[in-house]
């Protein structure tokens, strides 16, 4: 198999350079000069206005036929050099292209019409072809920098939260650098691991996957777009229903995000530049009790149980000192994080050749009590280059980014601290050292044990492709994409001595954790495009080839001489627990596509590929995916126009496919022996399934997309209908087979239906006074909707038919026990006992709907934008026990909603029966702020003196306001109840163009 | 015009080649961290791995490893000669006073883990039986050492949780809903691979140590399943046989050299190495014993009742018992070696020693009405533990009194050794007796631990043992 694979090499290679050596030929063959312009050069000044004479600002003025370009200011002039002769492109979104030849004009004054149809100015990236909102055949959802940029999150998809509708975006916590959890329509796959999209950036595939780390990270992984820079991208695109996603076949089965970065076309040459500072601090706080509530509530349980308090049962009570009082929330996570953000791109060119060089660095600190800090660096490159005669082409983009984030070790500062008794002892001794004595006399360990760990984990990530293309003939181009990407992290744990009681004689310790993820594609295509009269036709012939490589190896030092020498192997007694891992995944395919459209009225879309992937069987390599969409203008119709007359657009469109999903381990399908912990063995790891196969997702769109008032106003209503069947999934089994799982195809089908809309709206665009109003609302079902024998299956009492997937099973709640005060649940089946066969009731834990509000409003040289984002959903209240050892909220004291105050085991098992019954259940829906930031453009004649072009101050806040009826920390986490997930944070600075 | 549609052919043809060579493509080899099955077992050296793995897993797999869900601990706690002292160990407290919930993690824990071995034995054997590259010498010695381990974890989950499904092979389709089998039906498949093990395996250690079993550890563990069985004369018999083995085994006079790494008591052992060799002491080492200086993390101790059943010149009491002052509570100190890092390790922990065998065939003896021999046996261990013979306490020695004698000798002989003393207390019926005087809730139900409720959801054949 190696030889075949080698060969195959070979044939990629050598066909890649004939192309290449083939291309370079004709390119260059008439074009000498790559960079240097020779022609006589003027200055055309000018303004632009619209009809009414009011400036227009922001209208791009290009020289017909290159790069060069510069835009309008806030006056509607505009400055440019350029050859004699030539011709000036003005375009602006909403208007039409005006094409002003140059006779010998110094100053040209230009009107713009408005344009009803701009719905075809925005050309909107759908993978392997290019399409416009009113052509498009399928559902994509857009969304720019301008709506990004300012935002200080780290990972860029943390900024779309609220912004498309069927996106939900979970924050994987409050560390930086830790994954979110992405879902696009719902989650299709019964594993959780199952569920992430497809990411492109730039035409090459990443892993969406988090990395592992030992780190505070490990419980999400660590976000594999972390290294690039917000700064840095044009727009993203993220591709829904089978028309779009079919053509990803069997990745794209739960979406595909695809990032563009920024390139130097259209751009007026010159650096522009960012820079803004801010803080973040966790915004909520849980009414815990203090000293005296906590030691009243204690002592009363004690009266209650009529139980002497000892110093083992009530070490609070006994030992601690009864007047000391820690807030732990303060202690835990009450600090302040601070963030600086830099980013500087250069932009130039030529007529042929134009580029863009960014860099960026950022930097976040935490809000946890300790000295730690998240870097990052990056540094992009885009070179877009045609020849003379515009049949070669050629586009170069490079992503580099790395980043050093310090955390602290694997002590984790979550409710397991912040419900200490408020009395519990100090932390620290005087002398900075952790103190045992205190709490060892308790019977505990110190909670913060492992505080002087420390991890610093370093990734750096490189994400690189060439495209080339060349237009053999009229109408028919041949394109190859290449893509490289590269992507280590290396990490260091260490575990000082100190950290741990002395009691235990743990030495001086380190973890390393080293993975690297590479992986190389090559997309060779044809695109054909022919024009009969009013059929319009357009295809791509294509293949692709793609392997990924992942290692990992992990090993531990053991007994560092001295502290400063953990990391240093050298200096370590033992090197331990050596493991190495390494998988190979390859992936090649065949797609194609055809769009018809007939008289600019009826579009057809046609969309196939054949997969076959390293990750199955023998048997089961291969699969076919496809889809067809199609759309109606019925606007263009002559009738219409008699009747809707009202309507400047109006579509109808609708899809039909199939995508897969091979998200599940490499070489799953082996009967696998590894290496034991212990030296010189081998064991087997898992269960072996030589059969699974794909998942299929077949999707089903409808769409009605409107424009009224020119178009001033837009609306689009989708309806979608996913099915997901042949669940492959850790199939959960009985221990007595051996394992907790095993992988397995499942005769079950997920439904994940819904509505959507998408709306937008130009409120009022004068002179001086700007506003747009965009909202988005989704309304998802989700739904189990077959599964035969689930009640045989290991899955009896995790799904119900006819349910969603994110279900809890719960027990009736039947009030106090008017004996022992404690809570009751019903015991159904009257079996004398609870368990799962009382745990009838169905409890929907998924979102109703949820949605966002954005508004973009300017006046004069002001300009504010805000996203209002809404949720409605249900949660679990956290903490309704009183008397035990742990910290409770203080409004339970009293309230006879709630059991009586008791410490005994009896009181407890009643607790967590409850906390498994709908009485904990209330509404955790809620409105957020999610971001708002307000601009001010300097004036002309201010930025100018500085030798600037323009410049704008701002200030940006992120979840500064939450509305929510929800008695835990943060309604994102509606069932920890304890979790944090999203900071408040308010940056300011300024951006700056020369 | 012909040159284009030559251009169009060659890419065609391109896309031809490339589309043949995805099927050889996306055909990948294993990696260098894993092995297939077949070839584990088509080569003696990684076939003898596989069975070291099996060793090597035993350390970390719960129900073996003599830590906090071990038989050892759990078995321990119920028998209640073991007390947790931290009353944070919620889960633990309820093996301590026999209520443990079906849902109790640790309880899960020890069944899961003693399935997991069961696999790699079942696993190994089929692969085994596959193999073509193993010499059938190889291949015979592993079967027996195979069998024999598969023997012993079915022997601990039928004597804790009575009947059980008897899972023989890696068929998951089938095991996943498998109903529970007789206990007769799980000692006649113990009964029938240690009757193979005996008869495969060599009289000597494969790797020179006492860590992989010989013919004779499974003769040891056929003499206790028989003297469980009350086969006394079977017993009897398997007992003597190693017994005899001078040669091999004695009877360490020293009571600190007893659970060293190859001690010549030793039948079989298993060795800290599986846990990949960070540290090197044995998990009860780190579990019981209390360190004199940090104290307060203990979280178990000898009951004092316990400690007060033995008398004062025992050197059991002296040599293995350690006692600590800042938490004034006992603790098994067996094994002396609380926390090393240190190679070669010094203390292997021991599964199967000489000194059972004494008692075992003291039993069987006093059982079948040979009193003398039993009071000759009995004294063996008495002496070692500095004990006058069992004849100066008693005037008129019958079988009641031996058999009684036998019994708490046991218990004073086995603490904190693989649940001893609760599995004596269950097969002769005294788990009531001795239990509910300190426990006012003793049921008799309590025997037996409940089938896990996870275990219960996940297969629904499986029946809850009664009281749960």
């Amino acid at each position: 198999m190696k030889n075949n694979y080698s060969r195959l090499k070979w044939v990629a290679l050598i066909i890649v350079g004939g192309i290449l050596l083939f291309l370079a030929q004709t390119a260059f063959a008439g074009n000498k000069s790559l960079l240097i312009t020779s022609f006589p050069q003027e200055q055309i000044t000018g303004k632009v206005t619209d009809k009414d004479g009011s400036p227009l600002i922001g209208v791009t003025v290009m020289l017909k036929g290159s790069n060069t370009g510069t835009i309008t200011n806030l006056e509607g002039n505009y400055n440019l050099s350029v050859a004699e002769n030539s011709t000036l492109v003005f375009s602006f979104i909403g208007y039409k292209t005006l094409e002003v030849p140059l006779n010998g004009e110094k100053e040209v004054d230009v009107q713009l019409e408005e344009d009803i149809s701009s719905l075809d100015e925005v050309q909107i990236n759908a993978g392997y072809y290019n399409t416009t909102k009113r052509e498009s055949t399928g559902n994509i959802s857009r969304v720019t920098a301008a709506e990004i940029e300012l935002q200080p999150v780290i990972s860029p998809l943390q900024a779309l939260q609220g912004r498309v509708a069927g996106l939900v975006i979970t924050p994987g916590g409050s560390h930086p650098g830790m994954a979110s959890t992405i879902r696009i329509r719902g989650q299709n796959s019964l594993r959780e691991d199952g569920n992430f999209p497809l990411y492109i950036i730039d035409g090459v595939p990443i892993n969406s996957t988090p990395i592992e780390s030992n780190s505070l990270l490990g419980s999400s992984g660590i976000d594999p777009l972390n290294n690039l820079s917000v700064n840095n991208i044009e727009s993203i695109e993220v591709l829904k229903d089978a028309d779009a996603t079919a053509i990803y076949g069997s990745r794209g089965a739960n979406g595909v995000i695809l990032i563009t970065t920024k390139n130097g076309i259209g751009k007026h040459a010159g650096l522009e530049g960012q820079i803004y500072i801010g803080a973040a601090t966790i915004p909520n706080r849980l009414d815990l009790m203090d000293t005296q509530e906590y030691l009243a509530m204690r002592r009363q349980a004690f009266v209650n149980d009529d139980l002497e308090p000892n110093q083992y049962n009530a070490y609070d009570l006994v030992l601690w000192d009864q007047n000391r009082y820690t807030d732990w929330q303060d202690y835990a996570f009450g600090g302040t994080s601070k963030t600086t953000n830099v980013s500087l791109a250069y932009s130039g060119g030529s007529e042929n050749t134009s580029f863009r060089v960014g860099g960026s660095f950022f930097t976040q600190g935490t809000v946890y009590p300790a000295d730690y800090s998240y870097q990052k660096i990056t540094g992009s490159l885009n070179l877009t280059h045609h020849s003379e005669n515009e049949k070669f082409r050629m586009n170069l983009s490079l992503n580099y980014g790395l980043d050093d984030n310090n955390l602290v070790g694997n002590l984790n500062l979550n409710s397991s601290v912040f419900l200490l008794p408020p009395n519990a002892p100090s932390i620290f001794n005087d002398d900075g050292s952790l103190n045992w004595e205190e709490w060892g006399e308790a019977g505990l360990n110190n909670p913060f044990e492992g505080y002087f760990n420390t991890t610093l984990t370093h990734t750096n990530s490189l994400i690189s492709n060439l495209g080339l293309s060349y237009q053999l003939l009229d109408g028919i181009q041949l394109k190859s994409s290449f893509g490289y990407t590269n992507f280590t992290s290396d990490e260091l744990l260490k575990l000082p001595a100190r950290s741990y009681n002395p009691a235990f004689g743990v030495p001086n310790n380190s973890f390393q954790l080293n993975v690297n993820r590479r992986s190389w594609i090559v997309e060779p295509q044809i695109v054909l495009e022919k024009e009969f009269q009013r059929l319009k036709v357009d295809g791509i012939i294509g293949a692709t080839i793609q392997q990924n490589i992942s290692t990992k190896q992990s090993f531990q030092g053991s007994g560092y001489a001295s502290e400063a020498f953990i990391g240093n192997l050298a200096a370590a007694e033992s090197i331990l627990n050596a493991t190495s891992e390494n998988s190979e995944y390859h992936y090649a395919a065949l797609f194609s596509r055809l769009g018809l459209n007939w008289d600019k009225k009826y579009y057809l879309n046609l969309t196939g590929r054949r997969d076959g992937s390293s990750r199955f069987g023998s048997n089961n390599r291969f699969a076919n995916f496809w889809a067809i969409g199609s759309a109606w203008i019925f606007t263009e119709e002559s009738f219409m126009e008699d009747y809707l007359s009202f309507l400047s657009f109006g579509k109808i469109r609708g899809s039909y496919g199939t995508t897969g999903n091979d998200q599940i381990g490499d070489y799953g399908y082996l009967d696998i022996y590894e290496a034991t912990q212990g030296a010189g063995g081998l064991y087997p790891t898992s269960l072996a399934n030589p059969n699974f196969s794909w998942e299929i997702n077949k999707k089903l769109e409808f769409g009605i997309e409107l424009g009224l008032v020119k178009n001033k106003v837009t609306a689009g209503l989708s309806y979608f209908r996913n099915r997901s069947t042949n669940q492959l999934v850790g199939y959960p089994l009985p221990a007595i087979t051996g394992f907790g799982s095993v992988q397995a195809n499942l005769p079950a089908t997920v439904e994940n239906s819904g509505w959507e809309i998408e709306a937008s709206s130009k409120n009022l665009s004068t002179k001086n006074f700007y506003w747009q109003t965009s909202f988005n609302l989704s309304v998802p079902t989700n739904k189990l909707i077959r599964y035969p024998n689930l009640d045989q299956s290991s899955y009896a009492n995790v799904y119900r038919e006819g349910y969603p997937l994110n279900i809890s099973l719960r027990y009736q709640y039947d009030g106090l026990d008017p004996d022992s005060g404690f809570y009751i649940v019903k015991d159904i089946n009257e079996d004398g006992s609870l368990d799962f066969k009382d745990r009838i009731l169905v409890q929907d834990q998924s979102r109703n709907y949820y949605g966002g509000i954005n508004n973009s409003l300017a006046y004069k040289a002001f300009s504010l934008q805000f996203l209002i984002e809404f949720v409605k959903q249900e949660g679990s209240q956290p903490l309704f026990y009183t008397g035990t050892l742990n910290n409770t909220l203080s409004g339970l004291v009293g309230n006879s909603n709630y059991q009586r105050i008791s410490q005994s085991y009896e009181a407890n098992i009643a607790y967590s029966y409850a906390s498994e019954s709908l009485f904990p259940i209330e509404d955790a829906s809620f409105l957020r702020l999610k971001t708002i930031s307000l601009g001010y453009n300097i004036p002309e004649t201010i930025i100018k003196k500085v030798g600037a072009s323009s410049g704008k101050i701002f200030i940006n806040g992120q979840n500064l306001l939450t509305f929510t009826p929800y008695s835990g920390l943060d309604p994102e986490f509606p069932y920890s109840g304890t979790g944090i997930g999203s900071s408040r944070t308010i940056t300011g600075g300024f951006q700056i163009n020369l | 015009m012909r040159l284009n549609i030559f251009k169009r052919l060659i890419l065609l043809f391109l896309i031809a080649i490339i589309h043949t060579s995805c099927e050889e493509f996306v055909e990948i080899d294993a990696p260098n961290n894993i092995l297939v099955r077949n070839e584990v077992f088509n080569n003696e050296q990684t076939a003898k791995s596989a069975m070291t793995g099996i060793y090597n897993e035993l350390f970390l797999a719960d129900f073996s490893s003599g830590s906090r869900s071990s038989v050892t601990l759990l078995a321990g706690l119920s028998a209640d000669n073991i007390g947790n002292i931290n009353t944070n160990n919620q889960t633990l407290t309820e093996f301590d006073i026999n209520e443990i919930s079906p849902s109790n993690e640790n309880n899960y824990s020890l069944w899961s883990s003693a399935y997991n071995i069961i696999y790699m034995t079942n696993s190994f054997l089929e692969g085994l039986s596959n193999s073509q590259n193993v010499s059938v010498e190889l291949a015979e010695q592993l079967e027996g050492e195979a069998r024999f381990i598969r023997a012993f974890t079915y022997f601990y989950l039928v004597n804790l949780y009575g009947d059980v499904p008897l899972i023989l092979n890696t068929n998951y389709e089938s095991n996943k809903l498998a109903s529970r089998n007789s206990k007769d039906e799980v000692y006649f498949q113990i009964q029938e691979d240690l009757e193979l093990a005996i008869l495969l395996l060599d009289t000597d250690y494969r790797n020179q140590e006492r860590t992989t079993a010989n013919k004779y550890s499974s003769i040891a563990l056929s003499a206790r399943v028989n003297l469980y069985l009350e086969n006394w004369q079977e017993a009897e018999r398997l007992s003597s046989e190693v017994i005899g083995e001078s040669a091999k085994y004695e009877i360490l006079p020293n009571l600190d050299e007893v659970f060293l790494a190859n001690s010549r008591e030793a039948i079989w052992q298993i060795s800290p190495i599986g846990g990949g060799g960070i540290v090197t002491h044995t998990n009860e080492g780190i579990l019981f014993i209390i360190d004199p200086v940090f104290s307060f993390f203990a979280n178990f101790q000898l009951e004092s009742d316990f400690v007060n059943s033995f008398q004062d010149q025992d050197l059991r009491n002296i040599n293995w018992i350690g006692y600590n002052e800042g938490k004034d509570a006992f603790f098994p100190y067996k094994y002396k070696i609380r926390y090393s890092a240190e190679f070669p390790i010094q203390e292997y922990s021991m599964v199967l020693r000489l000194s059972e065998q004494y008692l075992i065939r003291a039993e069987a003896r006093a059982q079948q009405d040979n009193i003398q021999g039993a009071i000759e046996d009995l004294n063996i261990i008495r002496h070692r533990a500095g004990l006058d013979p069992i004849e100066s306490l008693y005037s008129d020695l019958d079988r009641r009194l031996v058999l009684d004698e036998v019994l708490l000798e046991r218990s004073r002989e086995f603490f904190a050794e693989w649940g001893h003393h609760w599995l004596d207390l269950k097969r002769t019926g005294k788990a009531k007796e001795f239990l509910s005087v300190s426990n006012l809730t003793w049921d008799d139900t309590d025997t037996y631990y409940p089938i896990p409720a996870e275990e219960r959801s996940k297969n629904t054949n499986l029946t809850q043992n009664a009281g749960y």
